[in-house]
């Protein structure tokens, strides 16, 4: 499918060309709308003009008259802002992961879960809960679910290469088995902890992005972005490495240590993002399944499309699980479950349909 | 299930909590303009605040099943459906009452909107909650009315204590399907002052776990507690093992309605008297007396004031 697709790019019609280029001004217009409805609505609507004064005066442009009220002011940079390029930056890089790994391994169901990051990010999670540190110490939460997906990823890494270097099946399974372990320990760290604590984790489980300010999207931006920014950068490599292995060794390609440095930025991307927001499914699945046949499977073209997709996705995502319900915020992973379970199940549908 | 969530949810928001951590600062004002995030600082700030100070509660407050102060919450006061904290913001309270369980970092970014909070801590013993409540009182501004709720509740217990003196102690197991309470627990706290012994913390259990039904029925407790909720004894009746246990079958199952079990407010001490009254119906009469005399509470132990009256 991969190789198909890349052939497809690289003889391009000029209507291929034309449809690419549009996709890309969509995207690039879809994101700083669906941010602008995120930082707009909320519990407390803003004034979409108010917000456009106060941003523009924040980056030096003030208009009379001035945007909005104290309060205002106080729910749009403390709570809303940050929240809301948290949201574009988790989305971005969950789907840039997912395009990337699903280059990596040819398989277009590949994902973050394929490395461990997200049972590594849970049993980080819950120690944090149950020792009490999250509700003590300030990004102890998010710093500890970044270790557990850091630790999973270097033990998969670690336990696939016992025995040389290992094959893309040996590391599939070696992530599978990792993750297996990690839950097991999710779920005896959670039957042991006390019952009031064990509520916290569950909020984390279902993916969210209460509570998070400018201190989480630092944290965030200085792996999500840069990670994202290199892995796009392995474009090329990415591309020689979906015509299949043999093909890219005799084209020169190190075919191992790329894999490995795909698979660390991946991780690098995808732990903050995980750790941040808890889980968030399907983005990385559903972004550049999307975009495929629109943009092409060329991963230069693919990577940054999907990193504009994923973030739209998150952030309508994120206004969706804070505005549909006033008794309740939605999880955000729901959220995402609910739109990209049905995507996907219609696509793979689709796909079964044409075979 | 139900039941244990609808527990499960009363106590993770009633649980008050931690070291008073955003007031009591020297020099920092009471705060005015008071919003509550958890249910047993709304049940003591109904009681000591006046109306117009209170702009901001849990919706559990309004539920009966739960709360005990439903209907008695001031229609002014905003019912938060979550932890909004935007919405907080827009109520500007000049102190905000959070729980225990509230993470860290959502207590920074109400630091960083602006907003001071109070940490409700110490809640899992009758000393801690009235320890608590006069805390949270000094935070508001209101130690004396905080004082005289602490005596209340005091005078209470002591009066229970006084009619159980010398009287056999009931094994009593808690059961929430498959959790129990241990030492360092509320629920535990609830059982020994009722008159009864916790047989979680005669297994070594510390905190709020799972016991498993073999453990549960070789502990052939006296007495099993369980929280009023629906299917909550039929789930018991209904369990292979423990409906066989000697207590079960000689209809020893004492449900006590949610708001009272739960209770870590003032209002835990009419929980005592509940369960008390059922383990030792010779002694303690099924209500509390209207009015018992009160022992002086200090606002603040460390000051050695006078203490207020009993009168409210």
């Amino acid at each position: 499918m991969s190789t198909a697709a890349a052939e497809d790019d690289l003889s391009p019609t000029g209507d291929a060309a034309r449809r690419r280029r549009l996709v890309f001004v969509v995207l690039a217009l879809a994101l700083p709308a669906a941010l602008a409805l995120g930082v707009s609505l909320g519990s407390v609507s803003l004034p979409p003009l108010g917000v456009a004064g106060s941003l523009l005066a924040a980056a030096g442009v003030p208009l009379e008259p001035a945007g909005l009220d104290a309060t205002g002011e106080t729910i749009l940079w403390s709570v809303r802002l940050p929240r809301v390029l948290l949201a574009a930056l988790v989305g971005g890089g969950l789907a840039v992961v997912g395009a990337a790994l699903q280059s990596l391994f040819r398989n277009p169901m590949a994902d973050a879960g394929l490395l461990g990051v997200g049972p590594g990010a849970a049993l980080g999670a819950v120690v944090a809960v149950s020792l009490g540190w999250a509700h003590e110490v300030f990004l102890a939460l998010p710093l500890s679910a970044f270790a557990g997906a850091m630790t999973a990823v270097v033990t998969v890494y670690l336990l696939a290469h016992a025995g040389g270097r290992p094959s893309l099946h040996g590391l599939l399974l070696t992530g599978l088995a990792v993750s297996s372990l990690a839950a097991a320990g999710t779920s005896m760290l959670l039957v042991a902890t006390e019952e009031f604590r064990v509520r916290t984790v569950l909020f984390w489980l279902a993916g969210g992005l209460e509570g998070r300010g400018w201190e989480h999207l630092r944290l965030g931006a200085a792996f999500i972005l840069t990670g994202s920014a290199l892995l796009t950068a392995l474009a090329r490599p990415l591309d020689v490495l979906s015509l299949g292995e043999e093909e890219a060794a005799a084209l020169s390609l190190p075919v191992h240590a790329t894999r490995m440095g795909i698979f660390t930025l991946a991780s690098l991307v995808a732990g903050p993002a995980t750790a941040l927001a808890g889980s968030v499914p399907f983005v990385g699945l559903v972004a550049p399944h999307a975009l495929r046949p629109l943009v092409g499977g060329l991963a230069r073209r693919l990577l940054p499309a999907s990193f504009l997709a994923g973030a739209v996705l998150v952030v309508v995502a994120d206004l969706a699980a804070r505005t549909v319900s006033e008794r309740m915020d939605l999880p955000l992973g729901s959220v995402t479950a609910f739109v990209g379970a049905p995507y996907f199940l219609l696509a793979l549908r689709a796909h079964e349909g044409r075979r | 299930m139900r039941g244990r969530d609808r527990l499960f949810r009363r106590a993770v928001i009633g649980f008050a909590l931690v070291p008073v951590l955003g007031f009591g600062a020297p020099g920092q004002a009471p705060g005015q303009r008071v919003a509550s995030l958890n249910l047993t600082a709304d049940e003591i700030l109904v009681e000591i605040l006046p109306p117009g100070r209170l702009v901001g509660v849990t919706r559990w407050a309004d539920d009966a099943s739960m709360s005990n102060v439903a209907g008695r919450v001031p229609a002014g006061a905003f019912r938060f459906p979550k932890a909004d904290l935007e919405k907080l913001v827009s109520l500007a309270p000049d102190l905000v009452v959070v729980s225990e369980y509230t993470d860290a970092d959502f207590l920074r970014l109400l630091e960083r909107s602006g907003l001071r909070h109070h940490r409700m801590a110490g809640l899992d013993s009758l000393a801690g909650q009235r320890q608590a409540l006069l805390d949270l009182g000094r935070a508001v501004g209101e130690p004396d009315a905080a004082a005289r709720l602490a005596a209340r509740q005091e005078a209470l217990l002591a009066e229970l204590a006084r009619r159980l003196e010398g009287a056999p102690r009931p094994r009593v197991l808690y059961w929430a399907n498959p959790h129990t309470a241990g030492a360092r627990t509320a629920i535990g706290s609830l059982i020994e002052a009722a008159g009864g012994e916790n047989v979680g913390r005669s297994l070594g259990i510390e905190g709020i776990l799972p016991l498993g039904s073999e453990r549960a029925f070789v502990a052939d407790p006296d007495v099993v507690l369980l929280g009023r909720w629906p299917g909550a004894r039929a789930a018991l009746e209904g369990e292979p093992l423990l409906s066989k246990l000697r207590a079960v079958r000689e209809g020893r199952v004492v449900e006590m309605p949610t708001g009272l079990l739960v209770a870590l407010s003032h209002h835990a001490a009419r929980g005592c008297w509940y369960l008390a009254a059922r383990l030792h119906p010779d002694r303690v009469p099924p209500e509390p007396p209207e009015a018992v005399p009160t022992r002086s509470v200090s606002p603040d132990p460390s000051a050695k004031t006078p203490a207020p009256s009993s009168r409210r």
